[in-house]
């Protein structure tokens, strides 16, 4: 009797767990006018994010995002090129999985979408900017780091965030300056990161930069981020190793465990310091480790505080959603403002107009970058840097650099003390 | 066939805290049999492969510290794999229901627990008193409404049944809760020191009530009527009814109190975890990892899988740095599988 259980459930695990993440309903939410003609009243640009699944809360934020975008535009007039055409946002839910955003793109694409936005999970956006470029509309990536998904030579693909070799070489100066500042300079910088390209990849750039900086880089400890569930022995051995900071490359909830075993552990650390980490500088986090993190930086791209814009969309996010609006989400409002802004410019809505017009973008941002958002041969935006961030009397403040700070650095910072 | 069930509760003993493997072992004789002299040597054996374990873990990493932590993490994370777990290999044991919907389950306990400490600010274990009761109503409503008409049809049925309860589950949650994470704290949860390794107290406790927890299972199904009842179904179903019991009940009540197990898990995991709506779904997998090593049906099985496959987890990764822990999990449960199919303290079928 238990036998055939036991084969039932060798062979249902892998072919339920197949079913679940293909077959489940796609993106519910309409496309209006489907199969529209790009050039009609109305314009459709594909929002493509994770409305569901583990990403949802960044997922639903940045779809939020961009649908706040589409608004501020229609509401100050369409697209004046265009005899004030409205834009309108099909939105799709890629549930975090590639092939499911894959034919979600291509299904936005065939009902007439003229640009794509998206998508977070950077495989996501690799299978998504394979589709954009077959069928030459062009993908405004907000977020999603490996820096492979521009290195294929694709025409149609632009992204707005820093690549993941910008955002960990810059994590290390960052680091170096702001210790030496301090008059204690980081010596033996302790890695933990995600296992995934993400976590290697920013752990091999921050490596190699960190070294030629005068950095000892050890120990490196690597993890699952879909299973971990407590960190106190990676945390005790980078306590025996003498490590004085310990960089964390990671998502939300493995960035919330490493909190609470700093807390618990206590390692005597100088600092936490996160490069691109999507805990430590998120509204959340401060609320929901307390004090556990309190002190801990991050290098991250993240929304200009400092820019009066960028208040007033928080504030407009605040009031339409309830919630603190992520950097994520300002950058979804960007990528489509930048779509708007090449239909201005090149009066024809075709997606290959679009294209050529985007390659030309010279656009303002709203988030706290080194120029304008202006993109290179291989589609990187070239303003795109991270700024360093830390947890500061419970709230997330930016401290570096200078023109970008609203408060001084804390360094050392003695997390978990 | 009961020394390797003491054995692998050995590496316990090594680390110091000796109370695991002798508490299990009056259940361990009672369960299987087997000569002593059997026994006394497969001990052995697993005392070596302890010490052996614990020796190349400080090989690779030359510091006691380390080892210690690794021990004590695992243990702590262990008995929270088998407090999950203890509820679905009940489950499984009577009703044979591969039951995909208990992270669900487990998930909504989490919620309750946040809802009632959010809106009133209690010390979450309160929310026990709500989540229990209702975890079990809730159970007993599934089996009776919606599994109930699948008993006796092919397996992927349930199993299916099970998969689209959780989905609703979770998407409900996602729903009515939105996605952004959630958190409890426990009022006065700091670090404890052991052996120059720290544990919070938080994990002392879900530790301590998964041990409890295990303990009462135990007696429900050993000394009470109704779980005499529940045994004699697991064990023949036909014959159960022909002595006079009421099958539909006890699938009823098994399936009840499986559920209501998730609910005092997701109440004690509450302050270990961030409460999103797919939170659930992490301890699925390592779940029914844990009941197969144990033994489909055994709740004490479900408690020493869980230490197992928790002090795994945390060795594995000294041993093989930089590799997933469920790599050395399925490495150890492979073996297991190999060796020992009917779990560690299955019987034969």
């Amino acid at each position: 009797m238990k036998r055939p259980l036991m084969t039932a459930m060798a062979v249902a695990l892998p072919l339920t767990l197949a079913a679940c993440g293909g077959s489940a309903p796609a993106g519910t939410e309409g496309t209006g006018g489907g199969g529209g003609d790009a050039s009609g009243e109305t314009i459709t640009i594909g929002s493509l994010h994770p409305l569901s699944g583990a990403a949802a809360a960044d997922g639903q934020q940045m779809d939020n995002g961009a649908q706040l975008a589409v608004d501020t535009i229609n509401e100050a007039g369409g697209i004046e090129s265009l005899d004030g055409a409205q834009l309108e946002l099909a939105s799709a839910d890629t549930q975090g999985a590639p092939e499911v955003g894959q034919s979600e793109a291509q299904r936005l694409i065939q009902e007439g979408a003229v640009a794509l936005v998206g998508t977070y999970q950077s495989a996501v956006s690799q299978n998504v900017a394979a589709v954009a470029e077959r069928n030459q509309v062009p993908f405004v990536i907000d977020v999603s780091s490996a820096d492979a998904i521009l290195q294929q030579g694709y025409q149609y693909t632009f992204r707005l965030q820093p690549s993941a070799a910008v955002l960990a070489e810059q994590g290390a100066q960052y680091l170096a300056e702001v210790s030496e500042a301090a008059g204690s300079p980081a010596q033996q910088v302790a890695i933990l990161h995600e296992q995934g390209p993400f976590g290697t990849a920013i752990t091999e750039t921050f490596t190699s930069e960190a070294e030629s900086l005068g950095m000892e880089i050890g120990p490196v400890i690597s993890y699952d981020p879909a299973s971990v569930s407590d960190f106190t022995t990676q945390i005790t051995s980078v306590r025996e190793a003498g490590a004085d900071v310990l960089m964390v490359a990671g998502y939300y909830r493995d960035g919330v465990l490493v909190a609470n075993a700093v807390d618990t552990v206590k390692p005597g650390l100088d600092a936490i310091y996160g490069v691109a980490n999507g805990a430590f500088d998120t509204p959340q986090f401060p609320g929901e480790v307390g004090d556990a993190g309190e002190g801990f930086f991050d290098a991250n791209y993240r929304l200009d505080m400092t820019n009066p814009d960028t208040q007033e969309l928080a504030e407009k996010y605040r009031d339409e959603f309830g919630d603190d609006i992520r950097t994520a989400a300002v950058l979804s409002y960007d990528a489509v403002r930048v779509i708007a802004d090449a239909l201005e410019r090149s009066g024809d809505a075709s997606p290959q107009a679009v294209r050529d017009a985007i390659a030309e973008t010279d656009l303002e941002s709203l988030i706290a970058q080194t120029g304008p958002i202006t993109f290179d041969e291989a589609g990187e935006n070239e303003g795109a840097a991270p700024i360093l961030m830390q947890v500061l009397d419970g709230k997330v403040q930016q401290v570096f650099p200078s023109e970008y700070a609203e408060t001084e650095p804390v360094y050392p910072a003695t997390p978990g003390q | 066939m009961t020394g390797r069930a003491t054995a692998s509760g050995a590496p316990v003993g090594g680390a110091g805290t000796a109370e695991d493997p002798s508490a299990e072992a009056p259940v361990v004789q009672s369960a299987g049999g087997g000569g002593r002299g059997a026994v006394w040597r497969r001990v052995g054996i697993v005392v070596a492969i302890a010490i052996v374990a614990l020796g190349v873990a400080y090989w690779r990493t030359g510091n006691e510290v380390v080892v210690t932590q690794a021990v004590l993490t695992g243990l702590m994370i262990g008995g929270v794999y088998g407090l999950v777990a203890m509820g679905l290999t009940l489950i499984f044991g009577v009703l044979d229901i591969v039951n995909f919907a208990h992270g669900a389950f487990l998930a909504i306990a989490l919620y309750i627990t946040v809802e009632m400490v959010g809106r009133t600010g209690i010390h979450p274990y309160v929310a026990l008193l709500v989540s229990v009761p209702l975890m079990f109503l809730l159970g007993a409503a599934v089996q009776r409404f919606v599994l109930a008409g699948a008993i006796g049809r092919p397996l992927e049925n349930q199993l299916l049944i099970t998969l689209g309860i959780a989905l609703l589950i979770d998407n409900g949650l996602l729903l009515f809760f939105g996605p952004n994470p959630r958190s409890v704290s426990l009022p006065g949860d700091s670090g404890v020191q052991v052996f120059g390794a720290v544990v919070t107290v938080s994990r002392l406790l879900a530790f301590g009530v998964a041990l409890v927890l295990a303990g009462l299972l135990y007696l429900l199904l050993q000394k009470t009527r109704l779980g005499t009842a529940i045994r004699a179904v697991a064990a023949n179903d036909a014959g159960a009814q022909m002595v006079g019991i009421d099958t539909r009940r006890i699938y009823m009540a098994t399936f009840a109190i499986g559920t209501a197990c998730a609910g005092a898990a997701g109440v004690l995991v509450s302050p270990l975890v961030t409460i999103e709506p797919t939170t659930g779904e992490l301890f699925n997998i390592i779940a029914f990892v844990v009941v197969v090593l144990g033994g489909m049906g055994n709740v004490v099985g479900a408690l020493v899988g869980g230490l197992i496959i928790g002090l795994t987890e945390q060795l594995g990764a000294i041993y093989l740095p930089g590799q997933s822990p469920l790599l050395s999990v399925f490495i150890v449960f492979v073996l297991v599988l190999f060796l020992r199919p009917q779990g560690l303290f299955g019987r034969k079928a």
